[in-house]
C-alpha cells in the first residue's frame, strides 16, 4: 500500500519482534491509570498501619528481631496474594476478552508478548508493594528501634522480598499459559501460598523449593532469610535464595513454551 | 518471492477434537481484489482467517501469504496485514488515540508529529475524531467496530483481512465501510468474512462460499450468478395459455416451463437451453400466438439465490 516515506519499520528482530510496544503498553496499564496509586496506597496503609500498631502502641520498643519478622511476614506473604490477583487476569484475561488474540494478530512474538508483562508487572510489584511500603516501614522502625536496621541489610532484605513475589508473579503467569478459566489459576497459586507451611512439615526437603521460610522463620525466630538480612545475622540459607530463583526463571520459560502452543 | 496471489491455501484443514472445522480448503486471492469470504455461521470463516494469521495451527495442509508460510513466517506475514476481528477487543484502559499509537507501533516509528498525523487521519476517516481521548471502556458496539476498521488500516497494510466488517454499523456505517473497501483496493487487496450478501455482490470481484467447513463455490461474481440454474424466461400472459404452453414447449431449445399464477395472469418461468434461440423466437412465437403477452423478461438472479442453492443443496456434509 502506500506508505509514508516518513516511517521506518521497527528494527527489532526474532523473539523481540512487538517487545517495545507490547512494553509500553503493560507499562501504561500501571503508570497511566490508577492503579499505580492503589496499589501503593493499599500496601504501604496496610504495612505502615501494622508495623506501626507494634512499634508506636507500648513505651518500649519491641526487640529488633521481632519486628524484622513481623516486617518479613507482613511485606513478603500479604502482597504474595495481590500478586497473584493481577497476574491470574493477566494472561487469563486476555485469553478470555480477546484482546491477547488481538495483540498477537499484529507482528508481536508470544515470546515479545509474554516477557512485555514479565517486565511491566515486576516493575510495577517492585514499586508499589515492594519499595514504597518497604521506605515507610524503613522510616518508621528507624524512629522506634533503639537498634534499627542497617540500610544494605535493609536493600538486601527488600530484594529477597521481591524475589518471593517475584516467584509468584511467575508462578502465576505460567498457569495462566496452561489454563483458560481464572479458578485454576487464582486456585492453585494461592493454594501454594497458603499451603507451604502445611507441606514443609509434612516434606521437609520443601523448605528448599517452596518460599515459605525465606520470610516465615521454622525453627528458631531468625532463620528465616528476610528477617536474617535484616537484622545483620547469617543464620540463613542462601540455597533457597537460589533455588527460588531458578524456580522463578524456570516457570517463565514453562510458561513460553506453553504459550507458543497456544490457539487463539 | 513473489507470486500473483496473495493468498494461497492447500488443502487446509483444521480439527478440532472430532470437528471438522475447516476441510480441505484450497483457495487464490488475486492481488488488489476485494474477495468476499460467505458461509453461514459455523461455517468455518474466521477460523480460515485465524489460521492465515498464525494464531491457530493447521491439522493439515499449509496456507501461505505474499509467498510466506503462515507457521513458520507468521510474523512476517502479519507486519504487511492488516486485521479487524469480529468482535473486536481493545485494551479497555486505552483511549482510541492511544490504541492506534499502540498498533502504529508494532509496525513502524517515525517522526512523532508524522505518526500522530496518521492516527488523526484514521479518527477522521471512522469519524472518531471527537472521542479520541475516551476511554475504550465506555465505546458502543459501532464505535468498537470503527476503531477496528481504523487501526486495521494504519499501518498502510499490503493485504486487510476484515472479518464481518459491517456486522455492528448501522446503515450509513455500512455504506461507508463498503465504500471505504472500493477506494482501497487500488492500494491493497482486501479479504472480507461476511453473510451480508448485498454487501458482496456491490463491492467484491471474486466470492467463495464455505459450508460446514467446506468450500462450496468460488469464482468471480459474474460467473457465479450464470452458472446457477441456467437460463430463463419469466413471461406473464393471458388468453388461451394452454394451446401457447404446448406450442412453446415442443421447441427443442426449450428444456421445461414452471407455470404459476400472478395477479389473475398466468406466469411462466421458462427454462432454455440455447440462450440464442430463446431470444431470437420465443417472444415471437407467443405473440404470434393466441395470447397476450404483459411481460417478458430474462431472469436475473442475485447472490443470495446462488447462496441458497449451494448451501441448501447439502451437498456439504460435516464428518
Amino acid at each position: 500500500m502506500s506508505g509514508n516515506s516518513a516511517f521506518q519499520l521497527v528494527s527489532e528482530r526474532c523473539w523481540r519482534r512487538g517487545l517495545g510496544s507490547m512494553l509500553k503498553s503493560e507499562m501504561s496499564r500501571w503508570w497511566k491509570t490508577r492503579m499505580w496509586w492503589v496499589q501503593c496506597l493499599i500496601w504501604a496503609g496496610i504495612l505502615g498501619f501494622l508495623l506501626g500498631a507494634i512499634l508506636f502502641s507500648s513505651q518500649d520498643a519491641p526487640p529488633s528481631t521481632e519486628v524484622a519478622v513481623i516486617y518479613a511476614v507482613f511485606a513478603g506473604l500479604f502482597p504474595a496474594v495481590g500478586v497473584v490477583i493481577i497476574m491470574q487476569g493477566t494472561i487469563v484475561g486476555e485469553k478470555k476478552d480477546g484482546t491477547a488474540a488481538w495483540a498477537l494478530s499484529k507482528p508481536i512474538t508470544r515470546p515479545a508478548f509474554l516477557i512485555s508483562k514479565v517486565i511491566a508487572n515486576s516493575l510495577g510489584v517492585l514499586v508499589t508493594m515492594v519499595i514504597v511500603p518497604g521506605v515507610i516501614a524503613f522510616t518508621m522502625q528507624a524512629l522506634a528501634l533503639r537498634t534499627p536496621w542497617t540500610l544494605p541489610g535493609f536493600l538486601a532484605g527488600l530484594s529477597v522480598v521481591f524475589l518471593s513475589d517475584f516467584y509468584f508473579l511467575s508462578l502465576t503467569l505460567m498457569l495462566g499459559a496452561f489454563f483458560s478459566n481464572r479458578g485454576p489459576v487464582i486456585g492453585i497459586a494461592l493454594g501454594v501460598l497458603f499451603l507451604q507451611q502445611y507441606l514443609v512439615g509434612m516434606l521437609p526437603f520443601l523448605r528448599y523449593v517452596l518460599p515459605w521460610n525465606l520470610m516465615i522463620p521454622l525453627g528458631q525466630p531468625e532463620d528465616a532469610v528476610i528477617p536474617c538480612l535484616l537484622v545483620g545475622s547469617h543464620n540463613y540459607s542462601t540455597i533457597l535464595i537460589a533455588v527460588i530463583a531458578l524456580e522463578s526463571l524456570l516457570f517463565i520459560v514453562i510458561g513460553l513454551w506453553r504459550f507458543s502452543r497456544e490457539e487463539f | 518471492m513473489s507470486t500473483p496471489f496473495v493468498i494461497e491455501t492447500h488443502e487446509l484443514s483444521k480439527t478440532y477434537k472430532n470437528v471438522h472445522a475447516l476441510q480441505s480448503l484450497n483457495l487464490k486471492v488475486q492481488q488488489n481484489s476485494i474477495f468476499g469470504f460467505l458461509g453461514p455461521n459455523g461455517a468455518g470463516k474466521t477460523t480460515t482467517i485465524k489460521l492465515m494469521l498464525g494464531l491457530i495451527r493447521p491439522t493439515a495442509g499449509k496456507a501461505s501469504i505474499f509467498g510466506m508460510d503462515t507457521i513458520r513466517q507468521s510474523v512476517d506475514i502479519r507486519a504487511r496485514v492488516g486485521y479487524l476481528p469480529q468482535e473486536p477487543h481493545f485494551y479497555e484502559y486505552m483511549t482510541a488515540r492511544e490504541t492506534l499509537r499502540f498498533v502504529a507501533g508494532c509496525f513502524f516509528k517515525g517522526p512523532k508529529k508524522a505518526i500522530e498525523e496518521r492516527i488523526d487521519e484514521m479518527l477522521e476517516l471512522v469519524d472518531l475524531t471527537d472521542k479520541a481521548d475516551r476511554p475504550i471502556k465506555t465505546f458502543s458496539g459501532g464505535e468498537r467496530q470503527r476503531l477496528g476498521i481504523a487501526q486495521a488500516q494504519v499501518n498502510y497494510p499490503d493485504l486487510l483481512i476484515l472479518d464481518e466488517p459491517a456486522a455492528s454499523l448501522d446503515p450509513l456505517g455500512r455504506r461507508d465501510v463498503l465504500e471505504l473497501m472500493s477506494k482501497l483496493r487500488k492500494y491493497t487487496t482486501v479479504f472480507y468474512s461476511t453473510h451480508i450478501l448485498d454487501d458482496v455482490q456491490r463491492v467484491s470481484d471474486t466470492v467463495v462460499i464455505l459450508n460446514k467447513g467446506q468450500l462450496v463455490a468460488q469464482g468471480p461474481i459474474e460467473e457465479l450468478l450464470a452458472r446457477s440454474e441456467g437460463i430463463v424466461y419469466i413471461v406473464h400472459l393471458k388468453g388461451e395459455v394452454e394451446a401457447a404452453r404446448k406450442q412453446v414447449l415442443v421447441q427443442p431449445w426449450v428444456s421445461g416451463i414452471v407455470a404459476g399464477q400472478h395477479n389473475g395472469e398466468s406466469a411462466w418461468q421458462v427454462s432454455v437451453s440455447d440462450p440464442q434461440a430463446a431470444e431470437m423466437q420465443l417472444l415471437k412465437l407467443l405473440v404470434d400466438g393466441p395470447v397476450v403477452v404483459t411481460e417478458f423478461r430474462r431472469k436475473q438472479y442475485e447472490l443470495e439465490d446462488v447462496f441458497m442453492q449451494v448451501i441448501e443443496g447439502g451437498s456439504n456434509v460435516r464428518k
